[in-house]
């Protein structure tokens, strides 16, 4: 007679957000130096990334590598308390790589960019009272790129690159479920996936000190076909919670296009600006696919209803000396998370950001970058839609960085 | 200098970064100008952290009275004790858990010993000499407040007075108030309906209304001497808890229907009218305003037409039928305006405890990612008892008095963590 329901227990609604706060802007030390701006300027072989279309212009070859060690701090109140939940202090490493050949003068040049244009590390431990919503993620994608860049005429350039994505994701949450030992009980959902999409860019130079560009990089879903989910519940429970378990997702990471302007009005000075609008329209819900339901864990469908966000950037470089090149930026990007969907793996809010760096030219090969980026994101509070966590989270994010590049 | 000496540059440096951690800008706590230093709890079962059909360590710890003190503490909250059992009676006077699911799905439901037992007759427990501020007596009534003698007949109270068995003659009332103190809570009035209601309106009768006006207006007269302030709360709805609404009509119907597919009707044992008059009884067709108490023994259904036949009836004191629903709810109705117009003239905060659990029933409770109910053992809220909360159920309790009391003092009591607190233990 005493039968047990536990179909309400929880909604069991996996939860994976791609917000601004998934797109790590770090593909290029000499870039994040100048605000993260690039798409018209002519750096090094990070136009891969930035300006396939520009590749073509770069008056050498290039072989480079960097790391940018990002840390995300978030900090969060629950409403009506005065108490506040830190995330733990972990340390993501964006990558970025580059390759850039072509014969001196030929009217084409090929690249090859890998790159970390999206990912995520959360952790906000078991004893913190969104727990129930996540306790962890460490989300990673690299995008490989092979990259063609053909010069039309004097002026005009194009080039275009095909991206594969490899991703990786596994997040953590508490379950609601006590036993005599354990306070909760907890699922862990891991898995890999794949997915295609292209770079393509136009880059102007009018030969006046003014470059333009433009690109746009697709969207890029990424289908996770077999990825692993546990749960670990009170032993009497554990029939309804299938584990090992598996799951189907897509995780669509949003194109971006954009429009830069460069500018160099002195001898010694460069200055440029970038607009960026991100097509996060797209992602309306996130649908998980169990292989093996129960009454408890269903097939679930979360509304996202992102909206479209936008980023102005702008920097600054300044040659100092033959050997040393000085650079700062900044710029401010909205989010795409609307009111009452703000969720703790990435607590997104419109973000400031400011930025510095250098190159020590080391021979006239080979070249040391630095960089460094502050990102403040504006305390949001908010009571999410889907599960009522109602707080206030605010976050900053500290991203030094130092790249080597090699150029002939 | 190595690669690595340089990682461990970076590395450091960002660690320095680290101790900048954002911080969240919040109003801070403030005690309103209400002096908590010493607070007391004044209540029943629910005061006392009563879970599971019987009051034990655990449920003690995670009283709500013991949650809103630790709140407290941001607002010059003193220390709060609590007559709890020692560890080595936990079990205290015993309570129920689940061992298994049976085969078809249902808890198997057994009972933890009691170890704090020091007379099985009269039944006397361990008594408790300490501090306390947690004056929730269970089973108390609030008719019984100023009966000199009631520790003889409680043995909750008994354990908490210096006086015993068979002399144990101070009033709740005087034992509550014998302690200074600066702030209190007040949860009082359940067992005047709920007694009755759990008995199936068989063997406890419902307070009379004005008695009870009188009592409770005596209590609180008594509390708020000399302008003390403190929060109250209404009596819920007992139609609302899992005690009467697991087992059911159409549940029981359908489980009779699977062994004797021709039955299409339940007899109850049912009140003629819901006058509050001397009650007469007849057997009647069941229907769905009918409620069946979580004890009922199922087993009994069909044996020599048990409950399926109109000669042999469900028991009286198995259903809280239709008419004594609507008399059980005019009776709280008129409980709950006594205790709001009380709070209105005394100046004290009021946590409707009967609006609140209706809501719960009707609409459930989403709190940070935790669906919560009034459903039995699954919705999480109401302890195996059906009738008491889980240590979850009495922080969002505390929540909720910590949110009346903010509204009326204009205190910022800061709210507890309801997600430290576990809902039912499954094996």
């Amino acid at each position: 007679m005493k039968k047990v329901l536990l179909s309400l227990f929880f909604a069991f609604v996996p939860f994976l957000i791609f917000a601004q706060g998934f797109q790590v802007n770090l593909e290029g030390q000499k870039q994040i130096g100048m605000g993260h701006t690039g798409t018209a300027l002519l750096l090094d072989g990070s136009s891969v990334f930035f300006n396939p279309g520009a590749v073509v212009n770069l008056s050498e070859n290039y072989l480079q590598a960097g790391v940018s060690p990002l840390l995300f701090k978030s900090g969060f109140v629950p409403t009506g308390s005065n108490m506040q939940y830190n995330t733990a202090d972990k340390v993501a490493t964006p990558l970025s790589a580059y390759a850039v050949w072509g014969p001196k003068a030929a009217r084409w040049k090929l690249g090859l960019g890998v790159y970390t244009p999206f990912g995520g590390l959360t952790d906000w431990g078991n004893n913190w009272p969104g727990k129930y919503t996540l306790t962890s993620l460490d989300l990673k994608t690299i995008f490989i790129q092979p990259t063609v860049s053909i010069k039309l005429a004097d002026f005009i350039s194009i080039g275009a690159g095909f991206v594969y994505n490899h991703g990786t994701v596994n997040l953590k949450r508490a379950i609601p479920l006590a036993d005599a030992n354990n306070p909760q009980g907890e699922a862990e959902l891991k898995g890999s996936g794949s997915g295609i999409g292209f770079n393509a860019g136009v880059f102007i130079d009018t030969k006046t000190g003014l470059t333009i560009g433009i690109t746009h990089r697709s969207k890029v879903n990424t289908k996770l076909t077999d990825g692993d989910a546990y749960f670990r519940v009170p032993a009497s429970l554990q029939a309804s919670f299938p584990s090992p378990n598996t799951f189907k997702a897509e995780l669509p990471l949003a194109a971006t296009t954009s429009v830069g302007f460069g500018y160099s009005f002195a001898k010694k000075w460069l200055v440029a600006i970038d607009g960026n609008y991100v097509h996060f329209d797209t992602y309306k819900a996130l649908s998980f696919d169990y292989a093996n339901n129960t009454n408890v864990l269903q097939d679930t469908y979360s509304p996202r209803n992102y909206k479209n966000a936008v980023s102005l950037r702008a920097g600054v470089q300044y040659k100092a000396c033959d050997q040393l090149m000085l650079r700062a930026g900044g710029g401010y990007a909205s989010t795409p998370v609307r009111d009452g969907y703000v969720t703790p793996e990435v607590p997104d809010a419109n973000r400031g950001f400011y930025t510095a760096g250098l190159s020590y030219l080391v021979n006239k090969h080979f070249d040391i970058d630095l960089s460094f980026e502050y990102e403040h994101l504006a305390s949001r509070t908010q009571t999410n839609i889907e599960t009522q966590l109602a707080g206030t989270f605010k976050s900053n994010v500290y991203i030094p960085g130092v790249a080597l590049v090699y150029h002939w | 200098m190595k690669l690595n000496n340089y990682k461990n540059i970076l590395l450091s440096g960002l660690l320095v970064l680290a101790a900048c951690k954002p911080k969240v800008d919040v109003e801070p706590a403030s005690n309103g100008g209400v002096d908590f230093s010493a607070y007391i709890a004044v209540g029943d079962s629910q005061t006392a952290g009563y879970a599971d059909g019987g009051l034990y360590r655990t449920g003690q710890i995670n009283s709500f009275p013991n949650i809103i003190a630790e709140q407290l503490k941001a607002v010059g909250g003193g220390n709060f004790s609590q007559p709890l059992f020692s560890e080595a009676q936990a079990s205290g006077t015993g309570y129920r858990k689940i061992d298994k699911f049976n085969a078809d799905g249902t808890p198997s439901i057994v009972d933890v010993p009691a170890t704090a037992v020091r007379s099985a007759n009269p039944v006397l427990f361990t008594k408790y000499t300490g501090e306390n501020n947690n004056y929730g007596i269970p089973g108390i009534k609030v008719i019984h407040t100023s009966i000199a003698g009631y520790g003889n007949l409680n043995p909750y109270f008994e354990r908490v007075l210096t006086s015993s068995y068979p002399a144990a003659n101070t009033t709740y009332l005087d034992y509550i108030t014998a302690k200074p103190y600066t702030f209190f809570t007040s949860w009082l009035g359940n067992n005047d309906a709920l007694g009755y209601a759990t008995a199936g309106g068989v063997s406890e009768t419902l307070t009379d209304k004005s008695v009870f006006a009188a009592a409770y207006s005596a209590v609180i007269e008594k509390l708020t001497a000399g302008g003390k302030k403190g929060t109250i709360a209404t009596v819920p709805d007992v139609s609302a808890i899992p005690f009467f609404n697991t087992v059911t009509i159409p549940v029981l119907l359908a489980a009779v229907q699977r062994a004797a597919p021709s039955v299409t009707t339940l007899y109850v044992n049912a009140r003629k009218t819901s006058d509050a008059g001397t009650a007469t009884y007849e057997a009647r067709a069941a229907t769905t305003a009918d409620l069946i108490t979580l004890t009922f023994p199922t087993s009994k259904l069909g044996v020599n037409g048990y409950g399926v036949s109109p000669l042999n009836p469900i028991e009286n004191q198995y259903v809280l039928d239709a008419n004594e629903v609507t008399l059980v709810k005019d009776y709280v109705n008129a409980y709950n305006q006594t205790i709001t117009s009380l709070a209105a003239s005394k100046g004290l905060a009021l946590f409707d405890a009967y609006a609140f659990l209706n809501t719960v029933k009707q609409k459930g409770l989403l709190i940070n990612g935790v669906n919560l109910s009034a459903i039995y053992i699954s919705g999480g809220l109401f302890s195996l008892d059906g009738v008491h909360l889980t240590p979850k159920g009495y922080a969002i309790i505390a929540n909720e008095f910590i949110k009346a009391t903010n509204a009326k003092y204009g205190s910022n009591v800061p709210q507890a963590d309801i997600n430290k607190y576990n809902s039912v233990i499954f094996p």
